[in-house]
């Protein structure tokens, strides 16, 4: 059987993260290539809402990461974000919605090999989880709907 | 509908070697909004942006897809040649594919079709963009330089030469840096103090500088062009005006037993002190742990021979508020002490002495002046080993780096030992000798050749005290590592050259990156080597990393340029990614309820209350509005928002959702 | 009940306020609320178990807001409520006079918002006990059970927005629900639509929600929407040692921070 290539999609900020995964790239380490990166000026720009939006239009796992705590280029968007995420890990575990596709970390600009770390991790992990199909039978059922109604 | 230009960069082979450009700038011309898709050896190269600009004329297109390198490299390339050619240059992408895709991956479909995704996605993006007009702001023509080291000095002096004011803050009681404590400087041997002292009463007397020595940066708030900084200027005791710099309290304050900084412990200084005689401002202050009076009540003989009355035992600390349009940062750095190093006595042996502490031992007015004694009973050494890389491009330590000073001070340390103990023996224990520099090979070798320094190439793993000697075990790697044992008077460490205490607290109150041994990450590692990420901060001298003085003062010339730069003119012009609060039609004017929590989110205070009025004057809704001065462009209004009633010009909710949607569009992987 | 139905009348009598807002007796002996302007109608308020409606949300109402001055019956939910309203710029502190009810039953008469604050402080606060027992049996479920239990729940909801209605803080004009610029929740009623709507009610609602339960009252269905809210009130309380609802000021779990916030799952 062809081994389960799970698609994931970070969402970074600007300052750290991205800058981090800059240099892997200017330090030319090796990754998965199941990733794909978002822009965000800051962690504290990261809507939920665009979490569930990824796994809607089929990621079977998100990243989410930006500088470390104390480090954030905005000073304290990073802060806020962490406690987004605290609540939305919360709410997620209470609704029965295992929050290990979600993975968040802090990469710093000088975190070169750290990124490539966490991304390769980050694929492992879900392709042993496997394809996130509970949510796409969700997405499916939608679908079935609207065409019904439609 | 959209008329999107791609354009993919081979970049040399940097992305087409592993990534199938014109596969990528094939299927894109395919993509709904696409009129014209192209691939390229370097898009970034002249021939290149001719090609962006000519499309853009000729096919009329409202947005740019570049895939290319990482925007932080060429955006603002791309978005200058977009103006040029007359599209809103914020209508422009760059699609990641080097950095983030084909560095990163092997050859493969997969990498192609990464590659393809994020040029989709970005196609998406941009189709959503909207032209936004850059902001301009006022710039505050005055520059503040955080340390008096070296490089805080020159960098001082050359922004006050260029005609702007400068406030150069010290945290020591004098300037000066670690140059004061020099005796030579290599590879001329001229006295270090000779030359720098000069520079220090220049920066004293300069019109444009105003000197805060015995002070530290307590917060600093605003942005590039707009800092808002708080001073702690700490209690000297004394009245500045009054003072005269006599010193007769330093002489008649019975505290004389206290070890002195400047001296690296070597020498004594009294409770009330000057660090060093040439100190610059040459006013004493006084050190509370130690002070009879501050320990018990008693004593203020300095009050009483003081002959202008300048003493102020009750004098506090003082927060001076200043506006400032950039900052350098030359905090310096520091080396780690003896006691780092338990194979080497972990600090317990008094002739295990570091660098800095030679330096004092060698100085003409160091606490032996100048003879070379060791610590313990003041004898002359007759056999000293010097051991290089102590600590440095050592994993096992965790500073993998090499500390780049210490071979030639290590040099510098041996040649001046057999200048003043003709009969004395020098040994040198060294990994390789890096001496890439003008005449610093040369000076090496005047040491080898001339003043007959024993150089062995090996590490020294143990020393141990005998009978009043310090056993030195090391390798001779040149020698099929035959072991090596020296029986020396006394040992100097070339130590690692560390940043500096507090280097970390400053970066965050700065919002500057720093890399993982806490020195302070510059903008690029080539390219902006004096910039930091966050604008208006500069860089120079060792608080990037440990360097030796002609390249500490170069870099603080070069950042003093980017000053006077950003001074140049009387408005800077900055990006518009700024936030906003939406508007609409009455009754309701925006979707805004204000409820203002986003208020305490904004770390730039930029979130005002604005309040709606109807012709009578009653106000009939209060709303937030960003001050687009102050916003910085965060987002963190943006995602706490529940009506989404802010959003984030450059990064709105419909760039980002569709930038989602799109990334993740069928075949992926 | 005399001391509360006193104070209204004098109130409205002195023109303090311009409206009461309480509870009287309803059809098929319920109790339901009510709006008095007239002081001889102040004989039919009452108080007493069946009054479970947090009237709170009336006060951001358009039909009550223009009434300027309004007193309410006030049992601890609604006085939180007011609290939550007061710190988001929502209710003047100097509109409102607030007719406490004890957890007794007994009539408060406090002088001030910040009176309010003090009782609050001194009070045990938490979601009520029948909820908090039902949210103890969830998260001693599985993972997967508790999804099943959601997932069963939440399919049936057709998006009424009955819930939105009946809480205090829901009080936007333009709920993101209603937002196509983008499109974030799916529209229909269909699973995904449905988790997408009660997930974002439920961040919204996240250190704000004083657990007065009136969601999942006024959910035709039955579907215990209200769990969810309380559920994140409690942990919000675990994590960030806050409460909504317990002063005036704008400090809200998700618009403050703490350096020192402790996860454990960040990378």
């Amino acid at each position: 059987m062809e081994q389960f290539e799970p698609k994931l999609v970070a969402f970074v900020c600007n300052w750290c993260t991205y800058a981090g995964a800059d240099l892997t790239g200017t330090s030319r380490i090796k990754y998965a290539t199941n990733v794909r990166i978002i822009r965000f000026p800051c962690t504290g720009r990261i809507d939920f809402m665009l979490i569930s939006k990824a796994f809607a239009n089929g990621a079977d796992g998100v990243i989410v990461s930006g500088c470390h705590p104390n480090d954030c280029h905005y000073t304290s968007g990073n802060f806020h974000a962490r406690r987004r995420w605290m609540s939305y890990n919360a709410m997620l575990t209470f609704m029965g919605m295992d929050p290990e596709r979600i993975i968040f970390s802090w990469v710093s600009a000088a975190e070169g090999a750290k990124w490539a770390d966490i991304v390769n991790q980050s694929v492992d992990k879900i392709r042993k989880i496997g394809p996130f199909t509970e949510y796409q039978k969700l997405v499916q059922s939608g679908i079935e709907e609207e065409n019904f109604n439609g | 509908m959209s008329r999107i230009g791609v354009f993919v960069c081979h970049c040399g082979e940097n992305i087409s070697a592993t990534v199938d450009v014109a596969k990528v700038a094939d299927d894109a011309s395919r993509l709904p909004g696409v009129v014209h898709s192209v691939d390229y050896k370097y898009m970034c190269s002249d021939p290149g942006q001719t090609l962006v600009k000519d499309a853009i004329k000729e096919h009329n297109l409202t947005g740019v897809v570049v895939a290319a390198c990482s925007p932080r490299m060429h955006e603002p390339t791309f978005r200058k040649a977009c103006a040029t050619a007359g599209l809103n240059p914020y209508l422009s992408e760059m699609a990641n594919v080097r950095e983030h895709c084909s560095w990163v991956h092997d050859k493969s479909e997969q990498t192609t079709q990464k590659a393809f995704d994020v040029v989709r996605a970005m196609i998406s993006k941009v189709s959503n963009n909207g032209a936004l007009e850059p902001i301009k702001v006022p710039v505050t023509k005055r520059a503040l330089v955080v340390g008096g080291g070296v490089a805080g000095i020159q960098a001082a002096l050359d922004i006050a030469n260029c005609g702007h004011q400068v406030v150069l803050v010290e945290r020591s009681p004098s300037i000066g840096g670690h140059m004061a404590q020099l005796s030579e400087t290599f590879p001329t041997l001229d006295c270090s103090q000779c030359i720098l002292t000069p520079r220090m009463v220049e920066v004293a007397q300069h019109p444009n500088i105003t000197l805060y020595t015995y002070s530290e940066i307590e917060s600093v708030d605003g942005f590039i062009g707009n800092f808002k900084v708080k001073i702690r200027k700490k209690a000297r005791n004394l009245d500045e005006e009054l003072c005269t710099g006599c010193g007769l309290c330093t002489t008649k304050c019975p505290q004389k037993k206290i070890p002195s900084e400047f001296e690296q412990g070597l020498g004594f200084r009294p409770a009330i002190y000057t660090p060093f005689p040439q100190a610059v401002p040459n006013k004493p202050i006084i050190d509370h742990d130690n002070c009879t009076y501050y320990k018990s009540g008693k004593c203020k003989i300095c009050e009483i021979v003081c002959p202008t009355k300048a003493i102020r035992f009750e004098q506090e600390d003082t927060i001076l508020d200043i506006e400032i349009g950039a900052i350098v940062l030359a905090t310096g750095f520091d080396i780690k002490r003896s006691d780092f190093f338990p194979e080497y006595g972990k600090g317990k042996y008094k002739d295990v002495i570091d660098g800095l502490q030679f330096e004092r031992l060698a100085s003409a007015s160091g606490p032996t002046q100048g003879m070379i004694r060791r610590p313990s009973d003041g004898q002359i050494p007759k056999k000293i080993v010097f051991i290089a890389c102590a600590g440095s491009r050592d994993p096992a330590k965790g500073i993998e780096y090499c500390s780049k000073i210490c071979c030639m001070y290590t040099a510098k340390h041996a040649m001046l030992y057999k200048h003043k103990v003709h009969d004395g023996e020098a040994h040198v224990f060294y990994m390789d000798i890096r001496a890439g520099g003008k005449m610093y090979e040369e000076f090496v070798r005047r040491a080898i050749v001339e003043d007959h320094v024993n150089y062995t190439r090996g590490r020294v793993s143990t020393i141990y005290e005998l009978d009043g000697k310090l056993i030195v075990k090391g390798a001779d790697t040149l020698l099929g590592a035959q072991a090596v044992e020296i029986e020396a008077d006394m040992v100097v460490l070339a130590t690692a050259g560390i940043a500096n205490e507090g280097s970390e607290e400053l970066a965050q109150k700065m919002h500057v990156s720093y890399d993982q041994h806490k020195f302070f990450a510059e903008a690029h590692p080539k390219l902006k080597p004096v910039e930091t990420n966050t604008g208006g901060i500069f860089l120079a001298g060792a608080c990037q990393t440990t360097r030796d003085i002609p390249d500490s003062v170069s870099m603080a010339s070069g950042a003093a340029v980017k000053v006077a730069a950003l001074f140049s003119s009387d408005l800077l012009t900055r990006e518009p990614i700024v936030a906003r609060v939406n508007r609409i039609p009455g009754p309701s004017h925006s979707t805004c309820v204000g409820c203002f929590l986003c208020q305490p989110v904004c770390p730039y205070q930029a979130i005002e209350r604005e309040e709606i009025k109807d012709r009578a004057g009653n106000v009939i809704k209060s709303l937030a509005r960003i001050n687009e001065g102050l916003c910085q462009g965060c987002g963190t209004c943006v995602a706490l928002c529940r009506s989404k009633s802010i959003d984030l010009l450059g990064y709105t909710d419909n760039q980002m959702h569709s930038e989602v949607l799109s990334v993740l569009e069928e075949a992926f992987v | 009940m005399d001391n509360l139905r006193k104070k209204a009348k004098e109130l409205l009598e002195s023109k303090s306020v311009d409206l009461v807002i309480g509870y009287e007796n309803g059809t098929n002996g319920k109790a339901r609320a009510v709006f008095i302007k007239d002081p001889e109608k102040t004989g039919k308020l009452i108080y007493d178990e069946r009054c479970k409606q947090n009237l709170a949300v009336y006060l951001n109402k358009h039909e009550v807001k223009h009434y300027g001055r309004i007193a309410i019956v006030a049992p601890l939910m609604v006085m939180r409520s007011i609290l939550v309203l007061i710190s988001e710029c929502q209710v003047k502190q100097e509109n409102i006079t607030v007719l406490g009810i004890g957890n007794d039953g007994s009539f408060l008469d406090f002088q001030s918002m910040e009176v309010v604050e003090k009782y609050i402080s001194k009070i045990p606060l938490g979601n009520p006990e029948p909820d908090q027992v039902i949210i103890d049996k969830l998260n001693a479920m599985t993972m997967e059970e508790r999804r099943e239990f959601w997932q069963n729940e939440l399919e049936r909801c057709f998006k009424c927005y009955a819930c939105r209605a009946a809480c205090p803080m829901c009080y936007c004009l333009r709920c993101t629900v209603e937002c196509n610029q983008p499109q974030w929740i799916s529209a229909p009623a269909h699973p995904l639509g449905n988790l997408e709507w009660h997930q974002l009610r439920t961040m919204h609602l996240t250190g704000r929600c004083v657990s007065c339960g009136d969601c999942g009252r006024a959910c035709p269905l039955n579907i215990p929407i209200h769990l969810l809210t309380m559920q994140q009130a409690e942990e919000a309380f675990h994590m960030f040692g806050v409460r909504a609802g317990t002063s005036m000021k704008a400090d809200s779990a998700l618009s403050t921070y703490k350096p020192d916030d402790k996860e454990n799952f960040i990378l």
